[in-house]
């Protein structure tokens, strides 16, 4: 049995006027300390699937509308707020995408990292401090900055507090939301190795939502593509690299250029994504897919195994026509 | 930080000389002023020049806490104003608990359960109660509680019963803006990443409320709760006239229809000195509040060997 069984989750965001289809029936799972990562293009749904593991959707206006959500075998979605309370935190922590906002302004970073020990480990305040300072040393912090406040650090170092503060509690899965994407590059791959690393010594599983391909061919042992709220595309790193079927993920990688080819130009994909609150009929991708024939814009294709563990929301290439 | 405080408290000196000066100009140059005639009264020197007479005011004021006697009376005007301005102030202070004590509850409980019937009656409601001006409301009131159903005194303010109407009218204009400020600055900061990583910690929401979004919501309500106290210092004026209370809005007032100067600046500059002391207090408690200003004031020294060490991690 895998860690994290996500099944037929969909989340919409309803409004008075209109209902944005953010998450429409995904699946996902993942193993014990594997890393599955999610990707996808700005709203695409990547952020609200990983909000919806910890029923964190801001509601109003955000409703989990159908699925489950196995963790080690409990629903989620049925737990009550007590249970959630011990998983969010203790056994499932999260990294947000933004750690310049991510951290209190006005709480010593030390104490906001203890806090979340405190909660959960049963112990003092003083024991949850000095816990506090070993996380800091572990991240790479010098211990005698933990009284200092988040704007008295730099962006990769507040992202630093926020991983320590997500691992304080040795959880057994890391929710990673675009966790270098407001850093630069150079800090990005400090940040991403510390990851790595702490996940190794952790024998923490990860979902790393991003949209940097080239991150996720570093980090993560599964993929999933993600289009307008749906995963279009499945696999292990090496079906999804190697083996791309689906015509939005061939985008994708058209998308980037490539060291050993020469090419004048790049092959991006045409047009900009659906907006979620109309979202089309058939296939989401249909309007922007060059093999797209009369099926694609009436039925919503199933999501077939083409070859064991690769999955593809795509009639067309189950065929093998692309 | 104590140094801080004392710096602030020392820049006090410099704004009253200003505001001072500012008053005793204005009504210098006023038409009809009495400091224009050039009359030879008893000692007061209004035969000088402009520059002389202030030079003399201030002085007055700064050596012996003289700011002259009344024309009217002839009473020392400082010390018609130390009897009324405690009332005054009793009364404006009770206005800003007031204030406080509700519109802070109610706009927070307003933006945590936005779009509530709760929610919609509570911010109603402060509409109504912001719209209406304090000296329509006062007299309502009165009619209300005091004449139809006697339930207050109507003047005066002998017992506690009477404090009730004049501490409710006087505040309750900035009360309700208050009110509506809360429940805006709550939202705002109830829909910060930082709320949402204290949630996914686990922590209890009341938890998240009070120790992480209200304290992050204090710091733009301070200054507005500074600002709305220079507000419910001058609404007392007529709240205090309107329930002929002996405080400095009834001296004023009476000042006023008198054309007596030295009252009139003296109740001024009183006053200004009150909002200056206010302002005083919310800057201090500001840098309480918000370690990002208090850092500003630590000394030199610590920021350079923060400095260092950032250099030293990147």
């Amino acid at each position: 049995m895998s860690l994290l069984d996500i099944k037929g989750l969909t989340i919409h965001y309803v409004t008075r006027d209109n209902t944005v289809k953010a998450v429409n029936g995904i699946n996902l799972s993942i193993g014990e300390s594997s890393t599955l990562g999610l990707v996808g293009e700005t709203g695409a749904g990547k952020t609200t699937t990983a909000l919806g593991i910890l029923r964190l959707v801001p509601d109003p206006p955000g409703k989990i509308i159908s699925g489950e959500i196995f963790f080690e075998g409990k629903d989620m979605l049925k737990a009550g707020d007590n249970d959630l309370r011990k998983i969010r935190g203790n056994e499932i922590s999260m990294i947000f995408q933004d750690p310049m906002t991510a951290l209190n302004p006005i709480i010593r970073v030390g104490d906001q990292i203890a806090e979340v020990i405190e909660l959960h480990q049963n112990c003092t305040k003083a024991e949850a401090m000095v816990k506090s300072l070993k996380m800091l040393e572990t991240v790479g912090i010098q211990p005698e900055r933990s009284v200092e406040y988040p704007h008295q650090f730099s962006g990769g170092m507040k992202q630093r507090v926020v991983i320590a503060m997500a691992l304080a509690c040795n959880p057994k899965l890391l929710i990673a939301d675009e966790p270098t994407t407001a850093l630069d590059v150079t800090i990005q791959a400090q940040v991403l190795e510390m990851m790595n690393d702490l996940k190794k010594e952790f024998k923490t599983s990860m979902l790393l939502i991003t949209h940097d391909l080239g991150i996720v061919a570093e980090t993560c042992d599964e993929v999933a593509i993600m289009y307008a709220g749906e995963i279009v595309e499945y696999g292990l790193l090496e079906h999804i690299f190697r083996n791309a079927k689906h015509p939005y993920t061939i985008g994708l990688f058209g998308s980037i250029p490539s060291l050993d080819k020469d090419v004048d130009r790049l092959s991006p994909i045409q047009g900009l994504m659906p907006d979620p609150a109309d979202l089309p009929s058939g296939c989401k991708f249909h309007e922007r897919c060059n093999h797209v024939c009369d099926d694609c814009k009436t039925t919503l294709p199933d999501y077939t195994e083409i070859e064991p563990g690769h999955f593809v929301r795509c009639p067309r290439a189950v065929k093998g026509e692309i | 930080m104590i140094k801080y405080i004392i710096k602030r408290i020392l820049w006090v000196i410099p704004v009253m000389i200003g505001v001072i000066v500012i008053v005793y100009t204005i009504s210098y140059n006023l038409p009809g002023s009495p400091m224009t005639t050039r009359a030879r009264v008893g000692d007061v020197g209004l035969d000088a020049p402009y520059i002389v007479q202030l030079g003399n005011y201030i002085w007055r004021i700064i050596t012996r806490l003289d700011l002259g006697r009344s024309y009217a009376s002839g009473f020392r005007v400082a010390e018609e104003l130390a009897t009324r301005l405690p009332v005054t102030f009793k009364l404006s202070l009770l206005g800003i608990l007031l204030m406080l004590s509700i519109g802070l509850p109610c706009g927070m409980v307003s933006a945590l359960k936005q779009y509530s019937a709760l929610d919609i009656t509570l911010t109603s409601i402060s509409l109504i109660l912001a719209a209406i001006p304090s000296f329509v409301l006062a007299l309502l009131c009165a009619i209300l509680f005091c004449v139809v159903l006697r339930w207050l005194p109507v003047r005066g303010l002998n017992e506690w019963r009477a404090w009730i109407l004049p501490v409710f009218c006087s505040s309750v204009g900035s009360l309700a803006v208050y009110l509506r400020m809360t429940r805006t600055t709550m939202l705002e900061v109830i829909r910060q990443d930082y709320i949402t990583t204290a949630r996914a910690k686990g922590l209890k929401e009341n938890v998240v409320v009070r120790k992480h979004a209200l304290k992050n919501c204090l710091i733009p309500l301070t200054t507005i709760a500074g600002l709305s106290v220079a507000n419910i210092f001058a609404g007392s004026i007529i709240v205090e006239t309107l329930f002929s209370i002996n405080g400095m809005g009834v001296y004023i007032m009476s000042g006023v229809l008198a054309r007596d100067y030295p009252a009139i600046n003296g109740a001024v500059i009183a006053m200004s000195l009150l909002i200056c002391v206010v302002n005083l207090v919310v800057d201090v408690a500001y840098a309480f509040i918000d370690p990002r200003i208090r850092v500003q004031l630590v000394s030199g020294s610590k920021k350079e060997k923060t400095r260092k060490n950032k250099a030293i991690q990147f």
